[in-house]
């Protein structure tokens, strides 16, 4: 059992987080959702970003294709969005490998990496927009018929509520269990220095294009909870910029490649990003954008590792403690 | 028997320059063999191209019989061919031992088990009480220390070592030598690449010497030291041979 | 759709107009890039605000859209200089993707500044130029198009000429190519980076003055004028004077020859298709330049 005690933290925390909506009104179920969303979407772009080190500027580009292959398939076939949103994932691995392979291939890094995403997500956004079984630059609209779990609709926000608390959990499972595995320390290789690395018998293009795939399967996914979540799926709206900038801005802010980094960001970000939407949205469009880019500011001027990392850090130069990040080697043996 | 290590013909070409040119030697198991030869002869191209860095012109590479020519460096370090660097390049974020472990990682699956190959590297390469410290944090003879240890962990047959003595004292030169000859006598091979004539003469069996890319000379450090090709190639560079 | 020759003729037109305007937006982000290698995401933002300020001298001032550029001009160098000196200074020795996350930071502040303060409003101007065509051969020209594309060329002139003659451009220069060197010449290397990044943003000013006449201005504008500043830089290649000139020319053509005969947005695709590939086959840009 002791080699699965690190994943009780997160189940605890999340089992726990299962009773705040019992005690909570409705509008701030819908914030708890959102606050969910973002860190899932965070934490699936963490594991390409955060732990392999490759700043992908272009994550809409999944989000969408998950959002709009369970959508299209829903509309035109009836499929329910349970397995729409596998479909959605696979060709998002499908064009999770396609971009890491034609990026990493030819020794795309850094900027160079980052604006190759940019611009796929937004050939995306002018592709969708002209393709008119997709709805065009009107988008697709998620036919709503009232409670039914099979198609993943419901009248109320609790199920939904439930269905993304269990996907963010698995998200952090996921990074929890790269933390000590063997691919997630080849990702932290591969981050921190390539090419000692790739000397140190770490396949590195297979290692980031795994990565990327990854990250890109789980982001659709999330794609398609956006989309049933809201209704609506347009071009702009899962492909677009914005869409991208922001999944990257929490793991950023709350602290790259940590398990609780993305989590913590979007915890503390988007409630106040909501209620400033709320409260100054219809004189002040765009007051929560404004929010974003000054915190973003503010951290890579002063908090560069986020805030998981400034708290790591005072924590490490208050206490000293030498098992901080390497806990007892766990015996394995006989169990494996 | 077969050599550990044999190169036929390597030659790798940049724009119109040589860099390594029809250079031909070997390696037999349980040897340490130096490469010298004054700056700019093609040490470090050909470390490249063996470790799998670069790809040869034309030329080919075997390894333990098997044409491993063009193979890529994270293939060789699986074959038991793993190299170090010149200058030291640790894992700047991530502890000593994490650094040690991603080589572990290649011959373990397992965390546990590759932890534990790792803990036994660094107490071998003398930081073992470094284990939780940062790559980054760590001084330059811990460095290189950690640079060795992370070579050793890939647990390879042959390992090259890029100038381990460069920016070390005399004192901390003669701990890495005595490090290099417990690991030789303990059966592993090494090809070494050295700039500090003392280093290469003391710990290498036999030398090979490159000037221009090409094989010069080879033999034992006292036919070496005596041979007139060497000296003449070493002329001039005087304050290296020292 | 008929591909007639008088509508490839008027496309080719088109896109070489505001193509020069494109050429002088990317000389600023590629100059900044080759100086001090890093990446301004917020250059878009930069020239958006330089496009609401050109719109009001004009509405509220009544000045001449033209002369403008004496205020927008300096007022974008100042800007430039300003948000270099506190958020990007402190941060040049930093990853380079804190850097460009840092730039991010500011393009959405500036962004959405601008959709507090003005509202998502698209606004254009009318000045005493609006109207004013030129017919040659069947191809119509517009006068603002004209004024834009030669003022651009002026432009891109000048700053050719301050950076080849001058001490700031030899400066510029030796600072570009080996940062050590130059500080051992007895440059002032943090100096100049400033002023390479006021020259930078200062370019943004003449451009939005040279734009808006015949475009708009809205707080998304820089959004998309951002992005096709990247695809020129990166078509010259990153660092390449001339090569940003030259991209910005043929994007100009690829946004408009693609519009002309590719239905609805689609050209972008294109657009976006071509900095794709350039990126991954050809990153050192068109006019191959020297490795270093």
């Amino acid at each position: 059992m002791r080699r699965y005690r690190e994943f009780l933290i997160p189940v605890v925390v999340f089992g726990l987080a299962g009773f705040l909506p019992l005690f909570l009104k409705t509008y701030y179920v819908h914030i708890g959702i959102l606050i969910l969303i973002w860190a899932y979407l965070a934490t699936s772009w963490n594991i390409l970003g955060g732990y392999a080190g490759q700043h992908s500027l272009g994550h809409g580009l999944y989000m969408g294709i998950g959002a709009y292959a369970s959508t299209y398939l829903a509309l035109n076939f009836g499929l329910t969005p349970w397995v729409g949103m596998f479909v959605g994932m696979a060709f998002a691995a499908a064009a999770g490998w396609f971009v890491g392979y034609a990026t990493f291939r030819y020794g795309l890094k850094g900027a160079y990496f980052a604006l190759v995403t940019i611009a796929l997500a937004e050939a995306a956004v002018y592709v969708v927009s002209n393709w008119k079984a997709m709805g065009g630059a009107a988008g697709l609209e998620v036919k709503y018929l009232g409670t039914n779990p099979f198609m993943m609709q419901f009248d109320g926000k609790l199920p939904y509520f439930y269905i993304i608390l269990v996907m963010t959990l698995l998200a952090v499972l996921t990074a929890q269990w790269l933390n000590r595995r063997r691919f997630g320390y080849r990702l932290i290789a591969v981050r921190e220095n390539e090419e000692a690395a790739e000397a140190m018998g770490v396949n590195t293009l297979g290692t980031k294009i795994n990565a990327n795939v990854l990250s890109a399967v789980m982001t659709a996914a999330g794609g398609t909870f956006f989309a049933q979540y809201f209704t609506y799926v347009g071009p702009r709206v899962v492909f677009g910029e914005m869409v991208s900038v922001q999944i990257l801005l929490f793991a950023i802010i709350g602290g790259l490649g940590t398990v609780w980094g993305p989590l913590v960001g979007a915890v503390i970000l988007v409630p106040v990003a909501e209620i400033a939407r709320a409260e100054l949205g219809t004189q002040f469009q765009g007051a929560h954008l404004l929010l974003y880019g000054g915190v973003l500011v503010f951290t890579m001027l002063f908090m560069p590792k986020g805030i998981v990392g400034l708290v790591k850090s005072v924590r490490s130069r208050i206490w000293k403690t030498p098992d901080d990040s390497v806990s007892a080697p766990a015996p394995e043996g006989g169990a494996s | 028997m077969t050599p550990l290590l044999e190169v036929k013909n390597l030659t790798r070409v940049f724009g119109g320059l040589t860099a390594v040119g029809d250079l031909t030697f070997h390696v037999d198991s349980g040897e340490i063999v130096g490469l010298i030869g004054p700056n700019g002869a093609g040490k470090t191209t050909c470390f490249n191209l063996l470790a799998g860095a670069l790809r040869p012109t034309s030329g080919s590479v075997f390894f333990k019989g098997k044409d491993v020519t063009g193979r890529k460096s994270h293939q060789m370090c699986k074959l038991g061919l793993t190299r170090t660097f010149q200058v030291v390049q640790p894992f700047p974020d991530i502890t000593a031992l994490e650094n040690v472990m991603i080589g572990a990682f290649v011959r373990h699956g397992s965390t546990g088990a590759a932890e534990a190959k790792a803990r036994e590297v660094l107490d071998v390469v003398g930081i073992g009480h470094k284990a939780d410290v940062l790559g980054r944090d760590l001084t330059l003879m811990e460095l290189k220390r950690l640079e060795i240890g992370k070579g050793l962990a890939t647990e390879p047959d042959l390992l090259l070592l890029d100038e381990v003595a460069a920016g070390l004292t005399p004192v901390e030169i003669d701990d890495i030598l005595a490090l290099v000859r417990r690991l030789n006598s303990e059966g592993m091979t090494f090809l070494v690449v050295e700039h500090v004539m003392k280093v290469i003469m003391n710990l290498s069996h036999r030398i090979v010497v490159l000037n221009f890319g090409s094989q010069i000379a080879e033999g034992t450090p006292a036919e070496i030291s005596k041979n007139p090709a060497v000296l003449d190639a070493y002329l001039g560079e005087e304050e290296y041979v020292a | 759709m008929t591909f007639s020759l008088s509508v490839i003729l008027q496309a080719i037109a088109s896109g070489l107009m505001i193509g020069g305007v494109f050429a002088l937006i990317s000389i600023g982000l590629t100059l900044i890039w080759g100086v001090m290698k890093i990446i301004n995401f917020a250059h878009g933002e930069f020239l958006m605000i330089g496009l609401y300020l050109t719109y009001f001298l004009v509405t509220q001032f009544g000045m001449d859209p033209y002369l403008t550029i004496l205020i927008t001009t300096p007022a974008l160098f100042f800007i430039g200089i300003g948000i270099f000196q506190v958020s990007i200074k402190p941060i040049l020795k930093h990853p380079q993707m804190n850097q460009i996350m840092l730039t991010l930071g500011i393009s959405l502040i500036l962004q959405n500044l601008a959709l507090v303060l003005f509202k998502a409003d698209v606004l254009s101007v009318r000045t005493r130029y609006t109207g004013i065509n030129y017919t040659v051969g069947g191809v119509v020209v517009t006068l603002t198009e004209l004024i834009a594309f030669f003022g651009s060329i002026i432009a891109t002139l000048a700053l050719y000429y301050i950076l080849k003659t001058t001490d700031i451009g030899r400066w510029i220069r030796a600072a570009a190519q080996n940062p050590t060197a130059a500080i051992l010449q007895g440059v002032d290397v943090r100096f100049t980076y400033l002023l390479a990044f006021g020259m930078g943003s200062a370019c943004l000013g003449i451009a939005a003055s040279l734009l808006l006449p015949f475009y708009y201005t809205s707080p998304t504008v820089g959004l998309f004028l951002g992005l096709i500043a990247f695809v020129v830089v990166v078509l010259g290649g990153m660092g390449n004077f001339l090569g940003a000139f030259v991209g910005g020319l043929i994007i100009g053509l690829t946004e408009s020859l693609g519009a002309a005969i590719m239905p609805g947005s689609l050209s972008r695709v294109l657009t976006f298709g071509i900095f794709v590939l350039f990126l991954l086959f050809r990153p050192q840009g068109i006019l191959s330049k020297r490795q270093s």
